[in-house]
């Protein structure tokens, strides 16, 4: 009996997370609790991709270590994981272009779970099965906050086109500060107010800004970060000496990737 | 010769209802704070979660709290969890619960550095809470003039507040306060976080996700007991609080009890 169907979903979110926190982990459960909750939705994985070196932001510290303070950070999520395809490429990568390379290999796993059924099926049911898959599908959504969003409006950080892909072909799952107005945002802009039915807003009613500069701040002032991101994450840092002031030095006079292109 | 630091435990009392890694921050800042002014070693930290008689809305039993706050703490090597607090018969004054720990903290203290060296400063106990509690002071009947008195004059407070301004003003507003102005610490919260118990159980309450706002063995432990309902937060909705009630019956009594 076909009732309305139920969108599987896989969030994505990209960023330094130099290092990740437990803001940047509730935000997948605040997306996931949004999306499952408008019915239409069903969320079965989320991705934390952390950008390459090669990105220059001021502070970034080397790949290897924010991969690893985020894998230790998703331990204890059932459906969290992190993937370090972006981390590995030599040069910086367009997040159109991560999100693209992630849908590919999620309908590459899909076709290969579908082959596998289809055996099974007789041939005009497969071919039912088929069409009701690709029309209710598998979704890719970019997770991000409000300031990504808005980060759509500075010259020269993000290519029309790109922005067009992630919105018009995927979706996008804001999580709002207290402090902006998305609404106000994707009104005042042509490309982002025609595609704003893919466009979530998630409204964060309990203000939680524990923000990785923050915690790098205090860290190099010798403050306790505990309870802001996960003990295994300060045992990590504070094994390998990470985040000092030399380290927030790094990149200091150097051209943001994005920018230089 | 540098002036040795005076020992310092921090003391919140409140509901945990449930604990959250909120309430664990502010022991983690005021330790931090205390440290900087020079003047202070903090040497421990005491969690007392109040008893089931305070008789607040959606207060669940005291022995949940008591649990999830010794789940919570467990992976903490300075700040436990007290009963005493909670298995008092009746609702205890937050000064009364200060008497009793400042008592137990000089006998330990005196037990272990022996009576020969008096030149070492006495340990103190100071009461640590949030920037909502000083406004707490103004609200009739809740508190006794005399025990606001000792709490900020002899005891001391620890205050952390979310970045606003609004504790000092408190104390700016208020005589008794601003006479003990030195007494009272007040700690800054650079990261907005408004994350509070309350948040936690309406989050609860409607199946959404609070990981990461607390200790997974906490999540773990409301579910296995089935805590934080509708029904829940219905509780003691039409009572009044037990301080309101206690404290119109009594004299006002000095510090005999």
């Amino acid at each position: 009996m076909e009732g309305h169907s139920i969108t599987k979903v896989v969030l994505l979110a990209c960023g330094s997370f130099n290092p990740i926190t437990n803001m940047h982990m509730r935000m997948f459960e605040l997306a996931r609790d949004h999306l499952e909750d408008t019915g239409q939705y069903k969320v079965v994985r989320g991705i934390i991709s952390p950008v390459g070196d090669a990105y220059k932001k001021k502070g970034l510290i080397e790949a290897c270590h924010r991969l690893e303070m985020t894998r230790l950070a998703t331990e204890s999520s059932d459906w969290v994981m992190v993937d370090s395809w972006e981390s590995l490429q030599p040069e910086w990568v367009e997040t159109a272009k991560v999100v693209r390379h992630h849908y590919e290999e999620l309908l590459e796993a899909e076709q290969n779970f579908d082959d596998v059924d289809t055996i099974k099926y007789a041939k005009k049911r497969r071919i039912e099965e088929n069409y009701h898959k690709h029309r209710d599908g598998l979704q890719l959504m970019l997770l991000c906050g409000a300031d990504v969003l808005e980060s759509f409006g500075i010259p020269n950080m993000w290519k029309q086109e790109d922005i067009a892909e992630i919105v018009g072909r995927h979706g996008l799952v804001c999580i709002t500060r207290s402090n902006s107005d998305p609404y106000k945002f994707i009104h005042q802009s042509d490309l982002l107010w025609k595609y704003r039915k893919n466009i979530h807003i998630v409204r964060e009613w309990v203000t939680n800004d524990i923000s990785a500069t923050h915690v790098r701040r205090s860290l190099r002032r010798g403050q306790s970060v505990r309870y802001l991101l996960p003990d295994s994450v300060i045992h990590y840092i504070k094994e390998h000496d990470l985040y000092s002031s030399e380290s927030e030095q790094k990149n200091a006079d150097v051209v943001l990737a994005p920018l230089q292109r | 010769m540098a002036a040795r630091r005076v020992p310092l435990v921090l003391l919140a009392c409140g509901s945990f209802n449930p604990i959250t890694n909120q309430h664990m921050r502010l022991f983690e800042l005021a330790r931090d704070h205390m440290h900087s002014t020079g003047q202070y070693q903090v040497v421990g930290g005491i969690v007392s979660p109040v008893s089931d008689s305070y008789g607040k809305q959606g207060l669940v039993l005291a022995k949940h709290r008591v649990a999830m706050a010794e789940l919570a703490l467990q992976s903490s090597n300075w700040v436990t969890v007290d009963e005493w607090e909670s298995q008092q018969p009746d609702w205890t004054e937050t000064v009364v619960t200060m008497r009793y720990h400042y008592g137990r903290i000089l006998k330990e203290y005196e037990r272990s550095v022996g009576m020969h060296n008096n030149s070492n400063p006495s340990p103190q106990l100071k009461l640590l809470c949030g920037a909502d509690f000083l406004d707490t002071f103004k609200i009739p009947g809740l508190w006794r003039d005399d025990h606001v008195e000792e709490l900020v004059g002899h005891f001391g407070l620890v205050c952390v507040s979310r970045g606003e301004l609004q504790p000092e003003r408190a104390v700016h507003e208020s005589d008794l306060l601003s006479y003990h102005r030195h007494n009272i610490f007040h700690v800054r919260e650079w990261v907005k976080n408004e994350t509070s118990a309350t948040e936690v159980r309406r989050a609860l309450r409607r199946g959404l996700s609070v990981k990461y706002l607390l200790p997974d063995s906490v999540i773990e432990y409301i579910h296995r007991h089935n805590l934080y309902t509708e029904d829940s937060e219905m509780r003691n909705k039409s009572a009044v609080l037990r301080p309101l009630v206690k404290q119109a019956q009594e004299p006002v009594k000095s510090l005999d009890d």
